[in-house]
């Protein structure tokens, strides 16, 4: 299962925790075995398997709002140097807490403290936009892959990755010590 | 240029979907407009946050679960569809061993008589029929308990080990089709 990686990256970031990621992963790849015969072969796999997950997790996002859940749960692991996104790779970015494959405690505090204001952020947007942001900047998904994936017009999907980064870029003030 | 479409352009050119004349124009209306100046530097601020995100790593047991969840899937699957076949199948050959004793029952009595052609003797006839059919059972249950209760273990036994070569007969195919 060479996916999994991708597939959970996505749950994760959608659902915000690692338990509920877990198992929204396992539930993607089980949805995808039993519904292999309606897998299209001209289409890429990988975009298959994370369409299923994004609707999955948006069902569940839709389905939380009414009901309660606990709010405290394990920050995920993170990996090293190696997994950098395709968008951070893009600008040549190197971030000083994936420059070592053994991070010393002070950039795992780093790293845990981003990972938590990226989750908060992105529990502020709906549950479509945040599958849009998601699939464009860890995914690097083109305008028409994330339409196809979340079942979307370009135009859509243009506005809504517009509307989320204004709204996240707002609740980000404040917080640029982390970004800069 | 007003301020909406500016805003609009900034999501698009940080996606690299501007051309230089679009640019341009972006950068003449960001050198007069201090507020999308701000909103700008907002923007980058939270482009380099999410970039600079790797994707989260499953935990290592992820690929076990699912195979063990589509593993007891198929097992459930499996024993609900020989159980239902063995259980069809006991039925029917129950019914074809009772049916001609039932014939034979309901031809000496006159119910079956008195069913096709009707009248208002047939309920009563029908009643005193299955009290005579109780009674016998009554009788048979108590001259025959032992051997009765020994057929139903063989039964049951014989039923058990059909299920069970059923079901390895399935898992051997699957296993032959799949190798997943």
């Amino acid at each position: 299962m060479a996916y999994q990686k991708p597939v959970y990256n996505l749950t994760y970031r959608m659902l915000g925790n690692a338990a509920e990621a877990e198992e929204a992963a396992q539930e993607t790849f089980l949805r995808a075995y039993t519904h292999l015969g309606s897998y299209d072969p001209k289409r890429p796999f990988r975009s298959w398997l994370l369409s299923i997950a994004s609707h999955y997790c948006i069902d569940r996002l839709r389905r939380r709002r009414i009901t309660w859940l606990p709010l405290e749960d394990e920050i995920a692991t993170v990996d090293g140097a190696a997994e950098i996104s395709p968008r951070a790779q893009g600008e040549g970015l190197t971030p000083v807490n994936l420059a070592s494959e053994t991070p010393n405690p002070e950039t795992t505090v780093v790293r845990e403290e981003r990972e938590a204001l990226i989750q908060q952020l992105l529990d502020c947007l709906s549950p479509t936009d945040r599958a849009a942001i998601t699939l464009l900047y860890w995914y690097d998904c083109s305008y028409k892959e994330i339409a196809e994936t979340l079942d979307l017009t370009v135009s859509a999907v243009k506005s809504r990755l517009h509307r989320a980064r204004r709204a996240l870029a707002e609740r980000i003030e404040g917080e640029t010590s982390y970004a800069l | 240029m007003r301020c909406e479409q500016a805003g609009e352009m900034m999501s698009a050119w940080l996606d690299d979907r501007l051309d230089r004349t679009e640019i341009a124009l972006l950068e003449d209306h960001l050198a007069g407009c201090r507020a999308c100046q701000v909103e700008w530097e907002r923007l980058r601020a939270l482009d380099r946050l999410l970039a600079s995100a790797p994707m989260v790593s499953p935990p290592v047991r992820l690929r076990v679960e699912v195979m063990a969840r589509l593993h007891r899937r198929d097992q459930a699957r499996r024993a609900l569809f020989g159980g239902t076949t063995l259980a069809l199948g006991t039925v029917a050959l129950v019914s074809l061993a009772l049916a001609p004793i039932l014939l034979g029952l309901l031809n000496a009595t006159g119910v079956a008589p008195a069913l096709i052609s009707g009248g208002p003797a047939t309920i009563a006839q029908l009643l005193s029929f299955t009290g005579a059919i109780g009674r016998a059972l009554l009788v048979l249950a108590e001259t025959f308990a032992v051997p009765l209760a020994f057929l139903s273990l063989c039964s049951l036994a014989l039923a058990l080990a059909l299920n069970r070569l059923w079901l390895g007969a399935v898992r051997r195919l699957h296993t032959a089709r799949h190798t997943f």
